[in-house]
This record gives C-alpha cells, sequence and structure tokens, in this order.
C-alpha cells in the first residue's frame, strides 16, 4: 500500500528548518501512515548505517613542509632579525673589495674628509703643500746625514791609511832584515866553499908534485940502468 | 582561546612563515580532509592525491582566506571542489569506477603500528568503513557529495545548494534520492550477509 504524501513528506522530514505547525501534521500523518513510517524508518536505518564511519588515520606524509619551508626560505626574508642581516658579511665583502680594486683613498683634514678614486687622482692642495714641506725636511734630513756619513768616512780612511802604512813599514823592514841574514849567510857559505876548495886545490898540488918526484925518481932510476 | 581564533592566529602564523603553524594547522584538518576524502574517493590512494591537493590550494591561497567564514567552512569548500576535479580527471581516464572495488591489502595497509586501539577492534572499524565506502560507490557522486556534506560535514541544504550552485530543492531531493538508494543497498548487503 503507497502514499502520495510519502517523497514530499519525507523530502521535508530531513529539512533543516521545518515550520512546527508542518512539523506536527508531519507527526500525525506518520503515526497513521505505515508506508510513510516505514518508509522513514529504513532511511533513518540507513542514514545511522553511514554514522557508523570511525575516522581513519592518515597515512604518513610531510604536510607540505617541504614546499612550505622552500617557499618560505626564498620568498619570505623577514622571517628572523638574523634573516635579515644575512647580506651584511657579502655586502662588506664586496665594499671591500671595491675599495681595493678602485684605490680608493679617503683624506681627512681640517676641512673635511675627501675621497678620491684612482692612484692618479687630484690631491689636495693643503695635501700637496704639506707633502712638499715634507719633501724638503727629508732631503734637509739627508743630506745632513750623508755630509755627517761623508766627514767619518773620510777621517777612517785616514786612519786605515796610516795603519796600513804603519804595518807596511814595519813588515818591509823585517823583511829586509830578512834579506840580509839570507845574504849573509849565503856569503859565509860560500866562503867556507871557497876555503874547502882551495884545501883540495892544494892537496891535489901536493898530490901532482909528489907524482911527478916519483916520476923522476922512476926516470932516474932508468937512467942509471942503462 | 576558541578553536576560530587558535586557527585565525595559525594562519596568521604561517602568513609570517611559522613552519611551526602551518603544521598545526594542517595536522588539525588533515584527518577530517583524509576520511572526507575517504569517503568520496573511495581508496586511500585517490584521498591521499585529494589531501595534498586540498592542503596545496590552502596554501597557496591563504592569504586570501579573509576570515569572514570559518576556516573549516572555508577549507571544506576548497576540499568539495577539488573533490569533483578529481572526479572528473579520474572518470575522463577511466570509464570504469574504483569505488567499492578496492585494493584488498588496503584494510591491513592502513592499520597504524604505534595504535593503541585493539586490533580487533581496529579491523571491525575498518571492515565498517570498507562497507560504507562500498554502499556509497553505488550512488552518483552528485549525491554522493550531498551526503558528504549533509551526514558528515552536518551542512544546511541552503550551504550545500550555495556550494554546489543548486537550488536547495534540488539538493533536497538529490539527499532523499541517495538515502533511498542507500537504503536499497544496505537492505542488499543484509541479505547477502
Amino acid at each position: 500500500m503507497s502514499c502520495p504524501k510519502t517523497e514530499h513528506l519525507l523530502q521535508e522530514y530531513f529539512s533543516d528548518d521545518l515550520a512546527p505547525l508542518a512539523k506536527d501534521e508531519m507527526e500525525n500523518h506518520l503515526h497513521s501512515c505505515e508506508h510513510c513510517s516505514t518508509e522513514l524508518e529504513t532511511l533513518i536505518m540507513a542514514q545511522s548505517s553511514l554514522n557508523e564511519w570511525q575516522d581513519q588515520r592518515v597515512p604518513h606524509w610531510d604536510r607540505g613542509m617541504e614546499l612550505f619551508r622552500r617557499e618560505h626560505r626564498v620568498s619570505n626574508s623577514g622571517f628572523s632579525f638574523w634573516n635579515k642581516l644575512q647580506w651584511v658579511p657579502t655586502a662588506a665583502s664586496f665594499a671591500m673589495l671595491a675599495i681595493l680594486l678602485l684605490n680608493v683613498n679617503v683624506v681627512s683634514s681640517d676641512e673635511g674628509v675627501s675621497i678620491s678614486f684612482g692612484g692618479n687622482a687630484n690631491q689636495d692642495s693643503s695635501l700637496n703643500s704639506r707633502l712638499l714641506a715634507f719633501q724638503q725636511e727629508q732631503e734637509e734630513a739627508i743630506d745632513a746625514l750623508v755630509q755627517r756619513i761623508e766627514d767619518r768616512q773620510d777621517s777612517n780612511n785616514i786612519e786605515l791609511l796610516q795603519a796600513v802604512m804603519e804595518q807596511t813599514q814595519q813588515t818591509t823592514a823585517e823583511n829586509l832584515d830578512i834579506i840580509y841574514a839570507f845574504f849573509e849567510q849565503q856569503r859565509l857559505q860560500d866562503l867556507e866553499d871557497m876555503r874547502v876548495g882551495y884545501q883540495e886545490l892544494v892537496d891535489s898540488d901536493y898530490a901532482t908534485i909528489r907524482s911527478l918526484q916519483q916520476i923522476a925518481q922512476f926516470v932516474s932510476y932508468q937512467g942509471d940502468i942503462r | 582561546m576558541s578553536l576560530i581564533d587558535e586557527d585565525e592566529a595559525l594562519i596568521a602564523a604561517a602568513l609570517n612563515g611559522s613552519a611551526y603553524a602551518w603544521e598545526k594547522l594542517v595536522k588539525r584538518y588533515e584527518s577530517k580532509i583524509y576520511n572526507h576524502g575517504l569517503r568520496l574517493m573511495g581508496n586511500s590512494s585517490d584521498a591521499m592525491d585529494l589531501m595534498q591537493e586540498v592542503f596545496l590550494g590552502v596554501y597557496r591561497n591563504l592569504h586570501r582566506f579573509r576570515g569572514d567564514a570559518k576556516f573549516s567552512s572555508w577549507i571544506f569548500r576548497i576540499a568539495h571542489n577539488k573533490a569533483v576535479d578529481l572526479h572528473r580527471r579520474k572518470r575522463l581516464l577511466s570509464t570504469q569506477t574504483r569505488i567499492g572495488d578496492q585494493d584488498e591489502t588496503d584494510i591491513l595497509e592502513s592499520i597504524p603500528g604505534e595504535s593503541n586501539l585493539e586490533p580487533d577492534k581496529l579491523v571491525g572499524d575498518q571492515l565498517r568503513n570498507k562497507e560504507i565506502i562500498a554502499m556509497l560507490g553505488k550512488i552518483p557522486i552528485e549525491q554522493r557529495l550531498i551526503v558528504e556534506l549533509k551526514i558528515f560535514q552536518s551542512q544546511t541544504f541552503e550551504q550545500i545548494a550555495d556550494m554546489q550552485d543548486i537550488s536547495e530543492n534540488t539538493a533536497k531531493t538529490r539527499f532523499y534520492t541517495a538515502l533511498k538508494k542507500l537504503k536499497v543497498v544496505s537492505e542488499e548487503n543484509n541479505v547477502l550477509s
């Protein structure tokens, strides 16, 4: 046994905001109509069977953390105080490099601070004058020093020459003495040699005379025989 | 501090680059979104895909969240749209639906090892969930979405109509039709078991 009201009635039953009057009418009808009440019961059963769902645990996943960290590391540099200052060491390095490469001169004077680039840059006039004065002062000091060194060198040379000459004189005298002694020794040796020679000569003369005497004796002996 | 306020605080912190706040926000909603995906898509693989797409969408659009509505409503609206998209893409790829015809190892694989729950109860819950997924798999996605929103998200027909860009009466009719179909499926299951 069907009921023409079933579909409309049950659709309304599941509505969110059923008017009190309509709700009463529905209750009355459901009490009187078995078809509608049975139908409703099965629908509620179907609905309640869905409500038995138990939430399942989520399998492990990274929760988009990698993406989050990657994007925020790149795009959001204001993450913390220190992150903000991360560029400082790099900037300082570049600044130092620029100073070295461009040969930057920073001059502090009474008129203020002046900065110039490159080795041949125009110098401040006051700096030039100070440099000239300094140069002159240095030259004078060097000249005086050179003069003093020259004087000292001269006196040293004279002393050295004197010493050398004295030494040389002494040495020469000693050498002459040695030569003299040598000559004397040679002379004495020659005299001795001569004396020996003469002695030998005298001896040989005696021998010759004796031989002559012997020859004469022999000759006279032979004459006697004949 | 209420949950809504806490959501907003977490969103603000996440927008300022706090990974901790973002993770906490995700943890708060991931289970709801994952289970939502399981019921709509019918398997854990697609549910994971959906969940990841939802949170990617949330991440990309977090700066647009004005706080006019609750964050939970906002995130479920994204989830709803992503589910419709994903379902459409899958239907284009394959005409055969995988709903109710899942990989048999799904139940065992999804049991967490460190759970304190009793294994019997856990397997029972998983089986019941599987039956529910099988029942939902028998109704069209349009009706399934309304059942999901009405029963599991406890939304009003007005909200459902607004989200799906349909009339309130259409929403009611679809819900009623879905329930009737589910009743038939449930009765068939009871007869078979």
